[in-house]
């Protein structure tokens, strides 16, 4: 039963992206298929997380020594079922979405197809596999943003496109390497003997380390690695930009704990603070340039690399706490990231921008949309209570109790330096929303009573017409049935963080056998 | 003297396809030049029979090792065999059978236009892929150089084959003078290994090396010589500055041909000389290889980056996954695993590389100049060759659903990494830089038609059978890679 499940869960968004793609000329038909198909996979990974079983371990490449190996624990579980749900929600909200130029079908079943790579990613335990479904993802993604992303930029979204493929590729191959160093000293792929183990020492051993490291830090992305990821979100088509913040970026931080914190020593005094070192100047630098932009989906990407600094750090505290911080952050990032890139893309529909400069007054025009807007925005920037909060707290919290062979006075300072980046991506949340939601001052001084006066479209409309209405459309139906699943995890994460937490520590502790 | 027995099981595949050769240039002599399409497609149809029948004795083989045509010297051991057929040679000639029987398909959109005489097309092919064959099989210098001579020789031939095309006539000069002094080169380097360790055989070179030779300077000196006269064969950097010119200058089917079974060719060559012969100075010649793949995939795909015609792009690719074969050498030095990792990735690349080639043949029935934005669209207008097209760019690319090419990429970097470990990062740096131009084919190809309509492409059948072969192959692998992984990598162990 177990090994249905667990093939299931990547052969079914397989086989529905393919059926989708069968009746791209129905394109009616082929959402539909889609959307089942999003809706199917999230309640198998529903069922498969609820019934627990044993991996399936069957040989693929005999001669290579790769095997089938997929399994689902309390790491890989949380991060199966956001991805599943923020997949699921992404193909739903292409039933109404209109998109201007090209075919929906195709996108939803390329969505499916990078569901399929993803979830491969999550499940595989055979560090060869890992690659291989790590890798599936990409040339979907890439067809994503080349295809259907910004339609006034062409040249600027191949060229995203085409940066977030070499950069991922580059990435990958380095991690693969890094993999094969691993393989000749300990003569297995199997990431979970490997775990139980291996300790890793000499020039090779570090050597595996820094690959798999840099690889991971590439996709995560680590500053100074991230260069690839503003153009690539800000270029992407509103889902793009969903899938790729929420569910891509989870497979470095994934890998992070997976495959990197096996394959690496901290007694060595260098690796871990040094990589624990540019997570937080990431968090930093990610706040600061926050501060600077003037695109809402740039900001979001930025704020996004800012949060991949907190996973990073708590990864590199080679703790439980550090783990279970690591996979919350990651889980809480999906949710709210997903749901604000989701808002972004509803904002721009409605305005044609996504300029700062021009989107003013909101809460005055788009009441709903602003206030779930204010609400991700909230949650983003740690508020207590909600799911962003904790993933940021565990995080600092273990910098400040590394394990015991890091040097401790380092990451005290380390974890300072965090906490300051917390106050600075409030700062940046902050001014968004009153520049965004709430307008200057300037603004709003009112040249009449109207609100619609301080004009927010990219060219006049005149009042009273569709297109006004346009402008003034809140959250409908569709959008609701999206985002309000994201909006209620979130609020349930908030306050009961122990529905993850306590399944994170059992696996960690399970597959870790030394972590304390 | 005692006559001796020839294993005739062993030579079968080669014989089948020289007495083949023959029977194509007869039936076409006596029939003539072909008067309909359907007559002009005899040829191709016996080339491709004769490749089957090859091909039928040749899996018998595979259970035991073959060897004939040996030399028994009571006093030095045992007995040293020119000819051997084990499974390496037979793994081998299944890229070769494959890569012929896909060329000569290939042939046939040569029909339509009506310049290459395609009765001799397929003879110079059978011709030199008995070569091919006997290559695989060779175990001394002697019958190594001159069944590479015998692949080479039918392959300028065919390169100026198209009558009064005068690129096509330049692309032979060129590629038949450097061919001419690699194979002088490499005569040199063979001739001072013999005079360095006194025999042709490469297990009594081997065991010559092993023991210790006298002049053993010379020795060296004589490896050098022979790696830069392979390295011209396999078209590594340095020595690759006839491909692109060729392979534009020659029909697509040529080109194909040159870039999977003659260069596999030079491979085999390669691993034969320098593992079976020359394994005990894997010192000198191993950082050689190494330095020779990481220039030859760097500068083949660096230079792809700017090509706009699609078989120069394809050109210099082809140079770049030479590098990529050449990796194992330099890294692994003298072990099997080496072997096994690069003809892991020749079989893999050979049916993959097909694949694109075959595509390129029917566009180009329609735009000669093989402009990359001539392809715009063919997945809408030609769905089985754009499809296919796709897959073949995605598995270069070693991206899945490829996922063969990723795992051909696998086995490369798996022998690399450890031994040479920098090597194998000079190549993950190539491969992210190979995709920027694999991208911006595949983006073409899905770009919406400029014209929207039904499809423009007259598929000639052997074609289509050719793309349907390579394209199946690729399918079939990716979901199960064991089938062919498996017995390819097992083939040493």
């Amino acid at each position: 039963m177990s090994a249905w499940l667990l093939n299931g869960l990547v052969a079914l968004p397989f086989a529905f992206a393919v059926l989708t793609r069968l009746l791209a000329r129905r394109e009616t038909a082929a959402v539909v298929v889609a959307v089942l198909g999003g809706l199917v996979t999230l309640a198998w990974s529903v069922a498969a997380v609820l019934a627990p079983g044993p991996d399936v371990d069957l040989p693929w490449i005999a001669q290579l020594g790769v095997r089938w190996h997929l399994g689902l624990d309390g790491i890989s579980g949380p991060l199966v079922l956001m991805s599943t749900l923020v997949v699921a929600l992404c193909v739903v909200s292409l039933v109404r979405h209109d998109l201007g130029f090209g075919a929906r079908s195709d996108l939803a079943a390329l969505l499916l197809l990078i569901e399929a790579g993803v979830l491969g990613s999550f499940l595989a335990l055979d560090m060869v596999l890992f690659f291989a479904f790590f890798e599936v993802a990409l040339i979907p993604m890439w067809f994503v943003i080349n295809g259907w992303g910004d339609r006034h930029d062409e040249a600027g979204r191949r060229r995203a496109a085409t940066r977030f493929l070499v950069f991922t590729v580059l990435g990958s191959a380095l991690m693969l390497v890094g993999f094969m160093i691993v393989r000749s000293q300990t003569g297995t792929f199997d990431i979970v003997q490997i775990a139980a183990s291996y300790r890793p020492t000499g020039v090779a051993g570090v050597t595996a380390a820094l690959l798999v490291g840099l690889g991971l830090a590439v996709k995560t992305p680590l500053w100074p690695l991230h260069i690839w990821l503003p153009d690539a979100h800000s270029k992407a088509p509103t889902v793009g930009s969903v899938v790729l913040a929420a569910v891509l970026l989870k497979l470095g931080t994934y890998g992070f704990v997976r495959f990197w914190m096996p394959v690496t020593d901290p007694g060595w005094r260098l690796l871990a603070p040094f990589v624990a070192g540019l997570a937080v100047v990431g968090i930093v630098y990610a706040a600061l340039a926050c501060l600077a932009q003037t695109d809402l989906k740039r900001l979001i990407a930025y704020s996004s690399v800012g949060h991949m600094g907190f996973v990073v750090l708590a990864v590199a505290t080679f703790t439980v706490g550090g783990v279970q911080g690591a996979v919350f952050a990651s889980v809480a990032h999906g949710l709210i990231t997903g749901l604000l890139f989701f808002l972004a893309g509803a904002i721009k529909d409605r305005y044609g921008t996504g300029d700062l400069a021009r989107l003013t007054v909101l809460y005055g025009k788009v009441p709903r949309l602003a206030g779930l807007f204010a609400f991700g925005a909230m949650a983003s920037l740690g508020l207590p209570g909600l799911a962003g909060f904790w993933g940021e707290m565990l995080a600092i919290r273990s910098a400040v109790y590394p394990s015991a062979g890091l040097p401790a006075p380092t990451y005290t300072v380390l974890a300072v330096i965090a906490a300051f980046g917390v106050i600075l991506t409030s700062a940046y949340f902050l001014a968004l929303m009153r520049g965004m939601l709430q307008g200057t001052p300037a603004a709003v001084r009112p040249v009449n009573e109207d609100v619609r006066s301080v004009e927010l479209a990219t060219r006049e409309v005149a009042p009273g017409t569709a297109e006004a209405g346009a402008l003034r459309r809140d959250v409908d139906v569709l959008e609701w049935l999206t985002w309000t699943p994201l909006v209620a995890l979130t609020l349930l994460l908030g306050v009961a963080p122990g529905l993850l937490l306590v399944p994170i520590s059992v696996a960690a502790k399970a597959f870790f056998g030394g972590l304390s | 003297m005692r006559t001796q027995a020839i294993d005739w099981a062993a030579v079968a595949p080669p014989t089948v396809l020289a007495l083949g050769a023959l029977l194509v240039l007869v039936v076409d002599t006596f029939a003539g030049p072909p008067r309909s399409r359907r007559a002009a497609l005899v040829p191709a149809t016996l080339t491709v029979l004769s490749v089957v029948v090859a091909a039928g004795p040749a899996v018998r083989l595979w259970d035991a090792t073959h060897r004939t045509f040996c030399v028994v010297r009571p006093l030095q051991g045992p007995a040293s065999c020119s000819f051997v057929v084990d499974r390496f040679t037979l793994v081998f000639w299944g890229i070769v059978l494959f890569g012929t029987a896909v060329v000569a398909l290939l042939g046939t959109v040569a029909v339509a236009e009506g310049r290459t005489p395609l009765g001799e097309f397929n003879f110079l092919l059978l011709c030199s892929a008995t070569g091919a064959l006997t290559i695989a099989a060779a175990r001394d210098l002697i019958t190594l150089v001159v069944a590479l001579e015998v692949v080479s020789l039918p392959a300028f031939a065919m390169t100026g084959l198209r009558r009064g095309d005068r690129r096509a006539a330049e692309a032979s000069v060129k590629f038949f003078l450097v061919s001419v002094i690699s194979t002088a080169v490499m005569l040199m380097g063979v001739s001072l290994v013999y005079g360095a360790t006194g025999s042709v055989f490469l297990d009594r070179i081997d065991a010559a090396l092993a023991g210790g030779v006298e002049a053993s300077q010379v020795a060296v000196v004589g490896t050098l010589l022979t790696v830069v006269g392979l390295a011209f064969k396999v078209a590594a950097v340095p020595f690759h500055m006839w491909v692109p010119d060729t392979y534009v200058g020659a029909p697509v089917a040529v080109a194909a041909y040159l870039s999977v079974v003659s260069k596999a060719a030079g491979f085999v060559g390669l691993m034969l000389v320098l593992v079976d012969g020359l394994g005990a100075l894997a010192d000198v010649w191993a950082p050689v290889m190494a330095v020779l793949a990481a220039l030859t995939m760097t500068v083949g795909n660096v230079l792809a980056l700017w090509q706009q015609h699609a078989i120069r792009l394809l050109a210099w690719s082809s140079v770049a996954q030479a590098g990529y074969i050449l990796v194992p050498f330099g890294a692994a030095g003298a072990s099997e695993r080496a072997v096994g990792a690069s003809m892991g990735y020749l079989a893999i690349y050979a049916f993959v590389n097909l694949g694109a080639f075959a595509v390129a043949a029917v566009v180009g029935t329609r735009y000669p100049r093989q402009r990359l934005t001539d392809y715009r669209g063919l997945v809408r207008d030609e769905p089985g060759a754009g499809w296919a097209l796709a897959f073949a760019l995605v598995a270069l690319a070693g991206l899945p659903p490829g996922v063969i090419g990723l795992l051909a990429k696998v086995v490369v970097f798996d022998a690399a990494a450890g031994p040479a470990t920098w090597l194998a990062v000079v190549m993950a740096v190539n491969v992210a830089i190979g995709l920027v131009y694999y991208a911006r084919w595949l983006a073409e190809l899905f770009r919406p038609p400029v014209t929207e309509g039904a499809s423009r492409y007259d598929v000639p059948n052997g074609v289509a059978v050719a793309i349907g072969m390579t394209f199946t192959a690729g399918v079939v692998f990716s979901v199960f890679p064991g089938w062919l992984l498996d017995p390819v990598l097992g083939v040493l162990g």
